[in-house]
């Protein structure tokens, strides 16, 4: 007898309950097919944030820069001249080469008013004030091909980042502007006199400090939690008050399209020699594999719980049909059937079960991904001013797992009824009404 | 010749809580092949036991019992099905057809389920006959809940016979239907005896039915009070 036949006409013949476990299972699959590819996107949100909008793909730094990073060591600098760039910029694979340095230094604010003529003191509020912030400086050029990413940020924010090459425009977070009540000079307007503009002061490689005039030609909308005291500085100002001309603590690079990165790392360090250290963005932010790390682990529990969940509503579901089956199975073994065929029945309407739900689920699951991936899901990152935009996506190889869970599951969720069916003593099973 | 049936003292205690319920109180039994017999006993008498013993489906307490040759008290559960499916065929009060089922594959069933499938074409061609044989060509591709209570003892029949069964065990295959129904039911399995020579064992209240019987046997309270030796 082909229990294939028997198993799904078994199935059809309570509709409505096996209709209501199929829901459950669809539910249960397409959710933690949704679910995963949100997961995905918003890892992905993070990385194009990160690699278009702060580190570019890969970066050059002169040997031993990053395990120092946390002090943005000045000391352990390159020299940028053409001849380098082109050097880096040879390596195939290698798209755009952008020369950074990352520095911290104070911000002096100027007084809000004149000072009195009296010579008397200014009341608190209008007094300036000095304040610590980090600073990248870069050529924005060069920098807008690296990390587009940046100037969404500016546009969501006031002003603009001058691209002029005697530019002592800085460019700050625009919550950090506000705090500290700094005023934006609109661009093509006169500069303020020396004593009403701000300064940044910082020591150079030296440790001799140093100061640089600045005003405020524009800010940036924050993105993540922690990029509030931080300022951008055109590279030719930046060198200058760092002492610094014709150097750079780093290169960020974008990769030629379809080009493998660690393909291109390889050739940099290669071309570049021992000097030199490379990085791709992916070990610049050990952060997100814990990010995703956690993300999985939750995931994972909550789509176990709701696969038990689904599971026990199988289990229940089949009992209850072998308790209405009960004369139907003496029957069947007064008739010869063995009890392993009984068995095989039950597993086998459970396989039906999941292997339908399963493919339901991973159809729906699909449309919903590709639902939300074409209208595209605007969300903050956390602490962000403004809407970062989740294409959620989905990996085969979690499609193909989730349906081989859903069928192996529901067939392990029919033991139980199938034992107890093929229990069964067909003498008192045959009495049964 | 041995006999089809040889049973000697066979009794059968049911366990009801903490007392023993004594159903059968030592049966001697022979039925030969071809035998067309009815068992008659009031009700709590040991019908359903004796037949349920006799087919298989239960073990006796204590004796013996050779079923065509084979020593059943000494076969396991799962081992008796195949004795079950080769030698005997069952027909119930209830019918009992598979729901799912049509006519036709609830006729070829006994066989479907064997390991070692027969020919498709040679037990189409075999069911079609029985369905005939039973009056049912016409509803080969019908459910059972499309068959009045006659049809559907008819199709049990024919799922009987389908094995070719050394032995047909029926009881009470007449309760649940109307007596002219149950007439032609009788007619039916007298029939079958006659011209196929199929051996009939069945359980029945009913008086005028007992009259077709070529033999009839008697049970009360769980003991063999008349009949119980061939003639
Ligand atoms: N599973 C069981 N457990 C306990 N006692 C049982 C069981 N089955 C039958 N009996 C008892 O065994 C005795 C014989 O029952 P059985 O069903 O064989 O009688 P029967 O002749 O078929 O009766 P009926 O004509 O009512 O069908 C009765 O006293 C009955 O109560
Ligand atoms: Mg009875």
């Amino acid at each position: 007898m082909a229990l294939l036949k028997l198993a799904v006409r078994n199935l059809l013949r309570n509709r409505k309950r096996t209709v209501i476990t199929l829901v459950a299972l669809v539910v249960g699959v397409s959710a933690m097919i949704a679910t995963r590819a949100f997961i995905n996107g918003f890892r992905g949100m993070i990385i194009e944030n990160q690699t278009r909008g702060v580190l570019g793909e890969l970066q050059v730094h002169h040997v031993g820069y990053v395990a120092n990073v946390q002090s943005s060591p000045l000391t352990i600098d390159m020299v940028d001249s053409p001849e380098v760039r082109a050097k880096i910029a040879a390596v195939p694979g290698v798209g755009v080469v952008s020369p950074r340095i990352d520095f911290g230094a104070q911000l002096s604010t100027p007084d809000r008013t004149p000072p009195h003529e009296d010579g008397s003191e200014l009341p608190e509020a209008d007094r300036g004030t000095s304040t610590f912030m980090m600073v990248t400086a870069f050529e924005p050029a060069l920098e807008k091909q690296v990390t587009p990413r940046r100037w969404d940020w500016i546009g969501a924010g006031r002003g603009t980042m001058s691209e002029a090459g005697d530019s002592t425009s800085l460019v700050l977070n625009d919550d950090f502007a506000r705090a500290l009540k700094l005023e934006l000079l609109p661009a093509g307007a006169a500069l303020p006199p020396v004593e009403r503009q701000a300064a940044l002061i910082t020591g150079d490689r030296e440790q001799a400090l140093n100061g640089e005039n600045v005003v405020i030609g524009g800010t940036f909308a924050s993105v993540t939690a922690n990029d509030r005291r931080i300022g951008f500085l055109p590279l030719a100002l930046a060198q200058r008050l760092l002492r610094m001309e014709g150097r750079v603590t780093e290169y960020g690079l974008t990769l030629e399209p379809g080009a493998d990165l660690e393909q291109v790392k390889a050739g940099l360090q290669a071309a570049l020699g021992p000097e030199y250290e490379v990085h791709t963005w992916a070990e610049r932010i050990p952060f997100l594999t814990d990010l995703v790390e956690t993300q999985t682990k939750i995931f994972n529990i909550v789509s176990t719980i709701v696969l038990l969940v689904v599971l026990l509503g199988i289990v229940n579901a089949m009992l209850m049909s072998v308790l209405e089956r009960v004369r139907e199975i003496g029957t069947m073994l007064a008739v010869g059937m063995r009890r392993s065929q009984i068995t095989r029945m039950f597993l086998m309407e459970g396989a039906v079960l999941g292997v339908v739900g399963g493919v339901l689920g991973i159809a729906v699951g699909l449309l919903l991904v590709l639902v939300m991936s074409q209208a595209g899901i605007e969300l903050p990152a956390p602490g962000a001013k403004v809407a970062s935009v989740i294409h959620p996506t989905v990996e085969p190889f979690f499609v193909v797992r989730t349906l081989a869970q859903a069928v192996i599951g529901s067939a392990l969720a029919a033991i139980l009824p199938a034992r107890r069916a093929a229990a069964l003593r067909p003498v008192e099973a045959l009495a049964h009404t | 010749m041995s006999h089809l049936i040889e049973m000697k003292g066979i009794t059968k205690t049911y366990q009801l809580g903490k007392t023993d319920v004594v159903a059968l109180r030592g049966v001697d039994l022979t039925i030969d092949a071809g035998e067309f017999t009815v068992v008659t006993g009031p009700s709590g008498s040991g019908k359903t036991t004796l037949l349920n013993i006799i087919g298989c489906l239960d073990r006796a307490t204590s004796g013996s019992y050779v079923l065509d040759g084979v020593d059943v008290g000494t076969r396991d559960f799962d081992d008796l099905a195949g004795v079950r499916n080769e030698k005997i065929g069952f027909i119930f009060q209830n019918f009992n057809l598979i729901p799912v089922l049509d006519v036709a594959e609830n006729i070829e069933f006994p066989v479907a389920v064997r390991k070692n499938a027969e020919d498709p074409a040679a037990l189409r061609a075999r069911v079609e006959q029985l369905a005939k044989a039973v009056g049912l060509d016409q509803f080969l591709h019908h459910k059972p809940d499309e068959l009045s209570g006659g049809q559907r003892q008819r199709v049990a029949i024919a799922r009987a016979l389908i094995t070719r069964p050394r032995l047909v065990l029926a009881d009470e295959p007449t309760a649940n239907l109307d007596s002219k129904t149950s007439e032609q039911i009788i007619d039916l399995m007298l029939a079958l005896n006659r011209e196929q020579a199929v051996t009939f064992l069945f359980s029945t209240h009913d008086a005028r039915v007992v009259s077709h019987a070529r033999r009839a046997l008697q049970i009360s309270d769980g003991r063999m009070v008349a009949g119980a030796m061939a003639h």
